[in-house]
């Protein structure tokens, strides 16, 4: 496994909403955030941040960013000097921010200044060179775009820019928040590939999205967030063997569906089946060494087999111990998960 | 900017042409006789042109990059917030500052060519620098509220708020206390109406920097001392900075 590159411990950050009573109108509580977070990024790995809407990838990646303070815990960096480790606690915001690059959500840049001048302002702030600003605006695609105006861009380029500023510092860990949004399938492929070879030049990669789907074949962990609580992190394989997600299997075909009977013969459990007039799917779970060959064997007709990417539904569902018929479709319920003890409301 | 340059093109050289016209006597037989009598006349232009185009130019200056995104993009990079606020204060308040200068040199210029005597220099520097702070203060005030908004439009509303309380409401405000203290109202041989009405310029803005501009004219005494007009100066520009950088400090994206 890689190194560790920045490891949070016991890391905190929860917002402070307005709780007026008749006597304290500006009475303050401390609500939703993370209340406790240990996340260790590794070298040249790509984390998909999973977790539902308001589950806290935002406030994580803004805390990890330094945007937003740790209240409590401590960030340690390691660096890599002459062949040694060097371990070093970043104490102040600035020192976070030195070494991390961040692609907030839908940033929607507007007005009459041109996409280099923009550059310019941001990389001000970082003290990068002319050279480096020209070189990730034609990293990024915008190089033909370089002197249209911020209000003239599509959403996509808008994104690639927020991406060239993300990547002034050629900082160590690059984190994206929903990254995927607005970009069409060829700029999303593209994007796709330049976080591999970011990835594959050492730099840590934090993708946050609400879709685990779309992370599968770009991401080499996971860690799945719920109500600002890690419920588990790992390589993809490892997390689903931990949620008993692996070894699942989609099936099509045409004609009779292969019976329980024969499914159970070949050593497979039925997840879920469908079937229409002339054709059919299936999910099964177990070893699938030999059943292809055996299912064709006894005259099925199968059309695709395929390995079943688990969805975030799933993934909590099965973290949980819930079912999601016990609590429908509102995967935000507080009565969902169980959550740990925040401790008293602080004013 | 571009858009209020010819209003503050009529209210600052313009009224400097007008009060330094040598035939001019305003009402109550009072005639403008000194140069820097014509600068202090005029600035009423600037504390109506010049601040409203404070507000306008800083209304949006946190609001918009917050609502944008483009304030997070920011607050990621490895400057501090004390140092990003502080150029915030000087890109925004500089914008404004620099074309009114210009306007106040102009004026400068026109008093020499209407009246045949130029100001004196510690008159005009005393005058750009108190036009300086006002513009200082009406721009922090409005980021203040910028940074509070989450929309612009209420930055706007809030920043026109203070502009329209400070600009027109505040002779209100001196009645109200004048008349509450048992004092006649608007008297101007009354000392004691002279003095209140000094001593509550200096909690505004505005009342400041007349009092600034105050310091040099002759025969002007209202009740207040210099240290006390530059204490009030310091702290109408210290305290604004200070609520503006606590508020980006703990600004939430």
């Amino acid at each position: 496994m890689a190194e560790v590159v920045l490891q949070l411990v016991g890391a905190s950050c929860r917002h402070y909403i307005s709780a007026p009573t008749l006597t304290k109108p500006w009475k303050k509580i401390r609500g939703p955030g993370i209340p406790k977070i240990d996340l260790a990024l590794h070298r040249g790995t790509i984390l998909g941040l999973v977790g539902p809407n308001g589950a806290g990838k935002t406030t994580l990646l803004r805390m990890l960013a330094g945007v937003l303070p740790l209240q409590k815990g401590t960030a340690v960096f390691t660096s890599l000097k002459g062949g040694q480790t060097i371990e070093r606690e970043l104490s102040t915001s600035v020192e976070l921010r030195k070494i991390i690059g961040h692609m907030p959500e839908q940033v929607r840049w507007q007005g009459r200044k041109t996409v280099h001048d923009a550059m310019i302002e941001i990389a001000a702030m970082r003290g990068s060179s002319e050279h480096r600003i020209l070189g990730l605006i034609k990293l990024v695609g915008l190089n033909s775009r370089i002197d249209s105006p911020l209000d003239e861009l599509s959403q996509g380029m808008r994104q690639r820019l927020t991406l060239a500023t993300a990547l002034l510092g050629s900082p160590d860990i690059l984190l994206l928040d929903e990254p995927f949004n607005g970009l069409d399938p060829v700029a999303a492929q593209a994007f796709t590939q330049l976080l591999q070879q970011l990835s594959e030049k050492g730099v840590s990669i934090v993708i946050s999205s609400h879709q685990v789907s779309g992370l599968i074949g770009i991401i080499d962990r996971i860690a799945l967030l719920h109500r600002g609580q890690l419920l588990i992190e790992g390589e993809i394989k490892s997390v689903e063997k931990e949620l008993e997600l692996s070894d699942r299997f989609d099936l099509t075909g045409t004609s009779q569906p292969p019976s329980s009977k024969l499914i159970e013969k070949l050593g497979m459990e039925l997840l879920e089946s469908e079937t229409e007039q002339d054709s059919w799917q299936m999910q099964l779970k177990g070893n699938p060494d030999g059943v292809l060959k055996k299912l064709i064997g006894e005259g099925i007709e199968v059309e695709s087999w395929q390995p079943h990417a688990p969805d975030l539904v799933e993934m909590l569902c099965s973290s949980t111990g819930l079912r999601v018929e016990d609590v429908g479709l509102e995967i935000t319920s507080s009565a969902f998960l169980p959550l740990i003890n925040r401790e008293v409301e602080e004013e | 900017m571009l858009l209020m340059f010819p209003i503050l093109l009529l209210f600052i050289p313009g009224m400097a042409w007008g009060f330094s016209d040598p035939s001019i006597i305003l009402p109550g037989g009072h005639r403008p006789e000194t140069p820097m009598e014509v600068l202090f006349y005029s600035s009423l232009g600037i504390v109506f042109g010049g601040t409203m185009c404070a507000v306008l130019m800083a209304f949006d200056g946190v609001s918009k990059e917050r609502a944008s995104g483009v304030l997070e993009v920011k607050l990621a990079q490895p400057m501090s917030r004390l140092s990003q606020t502080l150029a915030l204060v000087h890109g925004t308040s500089i914008a404004v500052i620099i074309p009114v200068t210009i306007l106040v040199l102009i004026s400068a210029v026109i008093i020499r060519y209407r009246m045949g005597v130029w100001p004196e220099l510690i008159d005009l520097v005393i005058h750009i620098i108190a036009t300086g702070l006002i513009l200082i203060w009406y721009t922090l005030f409005t980021l203040i509220a910028s940074s509070k908004a989450r929309e612009q439009g209420t930055a706007m509303a809030f920043g026109v708020g203070i502009w329209f309380f400070f600009t027109f409401l505040w002779a209100l405000v001196t009645s109200m206390v004048a008349f509450a203290s048992g004092i006649a109202i608007g008297q101007d041989n009354d000392s004691s109406w002279i003095a209140l009405e000094g001593a509550l310029d200096l909690f505004s803005p505005n009342g400041v920097y007349h009092h600034i501009l105050e310091t040099r004219l002759s025969g002007v005494q209202r009740g207040v001392s210099d240290w006390q007009i530059w204490i009030m100066a310091i702290a109408w520009t210290v305290l604004p900075l200070w609520m503006l950088a606590k508020r980006m400090e703990d600004l939430v994206p």
